[in-house]
């Protein structure tokens, strides 16, 4: 595959992975990664194994668990030659459990292959919601 | 904010790898700060913590030096974007306290260039916090 453009970077970030995150598009957001990609929320050192398995599942219980997800005020670090994308952004998450709007600051390490995330790193400011 | 820089992708990680994290494992402390603007913002994000300018910088990596026996970065993997002064990179810090006590963190940092120097730098720490 040729170079990928520097927007492919930012658009699969935002305009894809996280929009289909924030409205809780499971296909949406599985259709980003690879079928063997890694996620691993580092602030935690729990690592989610496979599209199809260990991010799925993670995904299901994000989902579950929340009734609004937004992420917002991106800031991304693009690396064509490295096909890589290292993004700092702002979380706001309410849980059904508490009804109550929890923040976060957090930064991910996107890794691509041919255009779809191999491995992702995520660190949170503040506890794990990727369990 | 979009700050101003002329160093290529190259100057980037020198200025990163040969003069930030060497000046720090070898504890040079006006090595380290020469890096950065006198208002400089250095933010570790996972805690929250926030050191705005020159003597507060100072005093963040005087105490870190004061604790530790040992510092040193390793496996620095750079994600440089050029084209807007950032670069962000993930590597393995290993601290030896002065008791003998020996932690590794797995980070990630975010730099934003303004002319020849860092303007904001953002840590994002793997596990306890050190620093």
């Amino acid at each position: 595959m040729s170079q990928l453009a520097y927007e492919y970077y930012v658009d699969i970030v935002t305009k894809r992975y996280f929009d289909a995150v924030d409205k809780q598009d499971l296909q949406r957001v599985l259709d980003c990664f690879h079928a063997d990609a890694t996620l691993k929320e580092m602030t935690s050192n729990t690592e989610h194994r496979g599209r199809e398995i260990g991010i799925k599942k993670m995904f299901e219980s994000l989902f579950d668990a929340h009734s609004r997800i937004w992420h917002g005020n991106f800031v991304h670090t693009v690396d064509i030659e490295g096909q890589a994308i290292c993004s700092q952004f702002s979380v706001e998450v309410t849980p059904h459990a508490s009804g109550q709007e929890l923040r976060y600051e957090n930064c991910n390490r996107f890794y691509l292959l041919d255009g779809k995330f191999d491995r992702v790193y995520v660190y949170m400011s503040g506890d794990n919601l990727l369990k | 904010m979009q700050y101003q820089t002329n160093l290529n992708r190259q100057q980037l990680v020198e200025l990163v790898l040969t003069r930030y994290f060497a000046n720090i494992d070898r504890k040079d402390l006006d090595g380290t700060l020469a890096c950065f603007h006198d208002c400089a913002l250095v933010t570790v994000q996972t805690s929250f913590a926030l050191h705005e300018g020159t003597a507060s910088v100072r005093r963040m990596f005087a105490d870190l030096f004061a604790r530790h026996s040992r510092i040193a970065h390793k496996n620095v993997n750079c994600t440089v974007d050029a084209k807007n002064g950032r670069i962000a990179a993930s590597y393995i810090e290993e601290l030896v306290a002065n008791d003998g006590v020996r932690s590794v963190f797995e980070n990630t940092a975010f730099w934003r260039l303004r002319a020849d120097r860092f303007q904001e730098l953002y840590v994002y720490v793997s596990g306890a916090q050190s620093h």
